[in-house]
């Protein structure tokens, strides 16, 4: 591996992965850790999709949304693009953050983790610092690490657009029409269970 | 899929003002848009556009030099991670396999991320006919398919459309009304009309940006999302792929993304970059690697490198005769430029045949293209194909009878000095007054209407300019020349069609003080030929020019178009004789056209030496094959202002081709004056007064769209203008001395 999972973001880094991300019309945030996620994520709102994978890696998540009040959806069962259907909002998390072109890398074999990045209206993409790489090729490591292995991995930059009508730029076509992406700034291995 | 013939595409875009109007307005759009993005990619790699496209050329190429090994290897990968992946040679083959995967599934409805490949073998028709519904379900593509079209643009595929008919499109299908400036509420209900379609649907169909063989993964690029549900929704995914689309590793892709998304629509990167590497759980996935004449290609070293193509349409987004009649009528399935190169290949000569003479070889598209496809070469090497393959091209057969007597220099020197005497009669200002009688009829109007033709004067340049004949000019303080002789190449037009040229260009390499000699044998370079796709008259008479200028040392012409000739077409018409090539190559380094020999070559003038003081500001046209094939930017503009002290104002779109574009203005005369128009416009903002540019073809052009359209401009070879300052800027005359 290349700085992916071991380097540090230094701070040009990260001022550059935010204006790709500003550029691409998402918006951009920094939480020191999952609590302050779970504290903004829950603000007026009433049912969140949670992407299966991250409700498994990060296991009090669910249960600190639910404490403050949020309906749950994670689309683990047999038709999860239905269970998301009248979702608005959705968490994932990504596992890189790419600083050239404000892009986050979101891998999402299973479709229920699928359905959350492509069926909601609001979609959040939490991503640790450490994961923040500088260029595409760091994501091409990434990718050639788990060649071969089944699975299905998208760089997300920017909310769904279309300007196939007159070259007019409109936001939120098939995919979501606003994406957040925040940046988690504490280490990655802190505790979620007992923060919220 | 059968497609109209191409004389109705044509006839139905030029009908169609939408078309123009949309295009030009996208083109121009686009432009600014790209070569902003292009820049900032430049500062962010330290590298420029022409290193970045070489590298990701030689990846393409790599893949070529090693093709079975490539294609083993992403076959391996995708099989391992579940894909089942099959080869098939033929568009049948592959629409066989995919219906019958799509029965075999039970399926009666399939969606559809955009692929072009799928519109190459025609896949929508074959699995209508089959009776399974497929929904297209890029905005763009579905769009066309309730309008019943196909797309005109690789990456735009509705470009064509104006909103106002497709709010109405909307109406008549969804049955409410629709505003057409409120685009969003439109892209709205197609999400809502397709979200169903998606969740019902037994198979969803992609094509492939890449083939990655290092993982055996798809990637796919897309901005709406809509690729990325029709990849994972369904319990089946087909991929469709052309084989050229395999890259080695995720890294090689990534310098694909790098280029694609900024030469295709401006952006760093596009939403949504995927990679799919075989089916997700519980789904199947199947891959269909197509052929159809990609092998045929890879083994013809005219085109192989159009391979390289990653279908990002830039070569469209700079195209002029693209900008007037759209992909309908300039491409087949494959729109653009890169459509008059792989056409004759993936769907055979006839269907490649119309559109060849709609190319004006301005060579703007090898300028954008991110592969550095030389896309004018190939599409004149195809056009030598379909010449050859005796396929009807419009006006074939009596271009090629016109050639004939054409290469015949003195047959073609008496039909002129005889045309010469009886347009006298109508011979006004340089030009030929159409009688009115004529002048309203439908193909008189065609073809003089908006251009009004040249006169065809009393005496050519070479008489005029045989030794002694012609004035002493006035002698510049500054005499770089002193000394040389130069031999000018008079360019067969200029001769007989606009002598004052070739005559000025000869004063003021006299006032420079040159030996001006004019070999009496010389006739034409051969690029009328070339251009036609008769390639061995084109031979010929290139050769016969090569005898002429053997013993020549400096060779100076006043047309920018010889030199491109010489300089870069003859080595590869000759490519099969090394001899000869290298005769090509001794003289291309001796010959300059004017401005060259004037600015680089040995008749470098002083600042100043020709400035009269006459401050009128003056606009330049840039020759569009001097800035795209023989690199110059902006010689004349910095000539002008440092040797002659004049003010100039940037013309827009300066390097933009004129119309003229050898055949093609004989041959599409509609496409040629909607050119002339946007030039002539873009002249007009500037308020100059007078236009100067270099290449006789583009002057004589100029001034027939000048004159037919009533604008007070004066269109001037760089020779005319320079010779008039002569007096003003000249120290005195020495008669009697050479």
């Amino acid at each position: 591996m290349t700085s992916t999972e071991t380097g540090a973001s230094h701070p040009p880094t990260r001022a550059r992965f935010r204006a790709g991300v500003e550029a691409a019309s998402s918006t951009y945030l920094e939480q020191p850790d999952w609590a302050s996620v779970v504290d903004h994520v829950a603000e007026g709102t009433e049912t969140v999709a949670v992407a299966p994978s991250l409700a498994t890696d990060e296991p009090g998540l669910v249960a600190a949304l639910e404490r403050l009040g949020c309906g749950i959806v994670v689309p683990d069962q047999d038709d999860p693009a239905a269970s998301v259907a009248d979702v608005a909002v959705a968490i994932v998390q990504g596992e890189l953050a790419v600083a050239e072109t404000g892009s986050v890398l979101v891998s999402e074999h299973r479709l229920g983790d699928r359905v959350v990045t492509m069926l909601c209206k609001r979609l959040i993409q939490v991503v640790p610092a450490d994961r923040l790489v500088d260029r595409l090729e760091d994501a091409a490591a990434w990718l050639a690490v788990r060649g071969g292995q089944p699975g299905f991995a998208s760089l997300m930059t920017g909310p769904s657009r279309t300007a196939d009508i007159e070259r007019s730029l409109t936001i939120g076509v098939q995919g979501p029409d606003e994406v957040e992406v925040i940046v988690l700034t504490g280490t990655i291995d802190e505790p979620t269970e007992g923060t919220a | 899929m059968t497609l109209r013939p191409f004389e109705e595409r044509y006839a139905a875009a030029l009908a169609d003002d939408d078309v123009r109007t949309g295009l030009t307005a996208f083109q121009r759009g686009w432009r600014g848009s790209r070569d902003a993005a292009i820049e900032a990619l430049e500062q962010q790699e330290g590298r420029s556009f022409d290193e970045l496209r070489a590298e990701l050329a030689a990846i393409k190429d790599g893949v070529l030099a090693d093709w079975s090994h490539y294609l083993d290897e992403f076959e391996e990968k995708a099989v391992a991670a579940g894909a089942e992946v099959t080869r098939v040679a033929t568009p049948g083959e592959a629409n066989d396999h995919i219906t019958r995967v799509v029965q075999a599934a039970g399926a009666d409805l399939v969606v559809k991320g955009k692929s072009m490949v799928s519109e190459e073998i025609g896949l929508n028709a074959h699995l209508e006919a089959n009776g399974i519904v497929p929904v297209e379900t890029d905005l763009g593509e579905w769009i066309l398919q309730l309008a019943h079209e196909t797309p005109s643009h690789l990456v735009m595929p509705a470009i064509h459309k104006r909103k106002e008919r497709i709010a109405t499109l909307f109406e008549q299908v969804l049955g409410r009304e629709f505003d057409p400036d409120d685009i969003p509420t439109m892209v709205r209900s197609a999400r809502t009309e397709l979200r169903e379609r998606f969740l019902a649907s037994g198979v969803g169909l992609s094509g492939a940006n890449a083939l990655i063989a290092e993982g055996g993964s798809i990637m796919l690029v897309e901005n709406e999302g809509n690729n990325r549900m029709s990849v994972a929704l369904p319990p089946i995914h087909v991929v469709t792929a052309g084989i050229e689309k395999l890259v080695p590793t995720y890294a090689d892709a990534m310098k694909q993304v790098r280029l694609l998304g900024r030469s295709a629509t401006a952006q760093p990167i596009t939403v949504y970059t995927n990679f799919v590497t075989g089916p997700r759980p519980g789904q199947q996935q199947h891959i269909v690697l197509l052929d159809n004449g990609r092998t045929s290609m890879a083994e013809d070293p005219d085109v192989a490198s159009a391979l390289r193509c990653i279908r990002c349409g830039a070569c469209a987004n700079v195209c002029p005769p693209y900008g007037v009649v759209g992909g309908h009528a300039f491409g087949h399935v494959y729109t653009g430029a890169i459509g008059l190169v792989n056409t004759a290949f993936h769907h055979g000569m006839e269907a490649a045949a119309g559109p060849q003479s709609l190319c004006v070889s301005c060579g703007a598209c090898a300028q954008a293209c991110p592969v550095d496809i030389p896309l004018p070469v190939q599409i004149l090497e195809v056009r030598r194909k379909v010449v050859e393959s005796e396929v009807a091209m419009p006006a074939g057969r009596v271009t090629a009878f016109a050639l004939g007597a054409f290469a015949n220099r003195r047959l073609f020197g008496f039909g002129m000095r005889v045309a010469g005497v009886a347009s006298t009669p109508f011979r006004r200002d340089g030009v030929t007054a159409v009688p009115r009688l004529l002048a309203d009829r439908g193909p008189v109007r065609t073809a003089t209407g908006w251009r009004t033709p040249p006169a065809v004067p009393a005496r050519p340049a070479r008489d005029t300019l045989k030794p002694g004949k012609l004035d002493e000019p006035p002698r510049l303080a500054s005499q770089p020349l002193a000394g040389r002789t130069v031999s000018l190449f008079l360019q067969c037009l200029s001769d007989r069609l606009a002598p004052q040229i070739p005559i000025a260009a000869a004063k003021l390499l006299r006032a420079a003080g040159a030996r001006v000699i004019v070999p009496s044998e010389q006739h034409c370079c051969g690029l009328p030929a070339y251009d036609s796709g008769e390639h061995d008259t084109a031979r010929a008479m290139v050769q016969q020019t090569m005898a002429v200028l053997a013993d020549a040392d400096d060779v100076v012409t006043p047309a920018s178009s010889c030199l491109a000739m010489l300089g870069h077409d003859a080595p590869h018409l000759l490519r099969g004789d090394v001899d000869e090539v290298e005769r090509a190559q001794q003289l291309a380094g001796r010959t300059y056209d004017l401005i060259g020999y004037l600015t680089k070559g040995p008749g470098r003038l002083p600042a100043g030496s020709l400035d009269d003081g006459d401050r009128t500001p003056v606009t330049v046209h840039r020759f569009c094959q001097a800035s795209n094939t023989l690199g110059r930017q902006d010689a004349v503009e910095r000539f002008l202002r440092d040797v002659a002290g004049v003010p100039v104002v940037p013309l827009p779109e300066a390097s933009e081709c004129c119309g003229f574009g050898g055949s093609t203005s004989v041959r599409n005369p509609e496409v040629a004056e909607h050119i002339l128009d946007r030039k002539l416009g873009c002249v007009d903002r500037t308020e100059a007064s007078i236009v100067i540019t270099d290449n006789p073809g583009c002057i004589l052009h100029l001034r027939g769209g000048v004159h037919a359209s009533g604008r007070q401009v004066q269109v001037l070879h760089l020779a005319e203008y320079l010779v008039g300052r002569l007096d003003g800027a000249a120290v005195g005359t020495d008669r009697g001395s050479r």
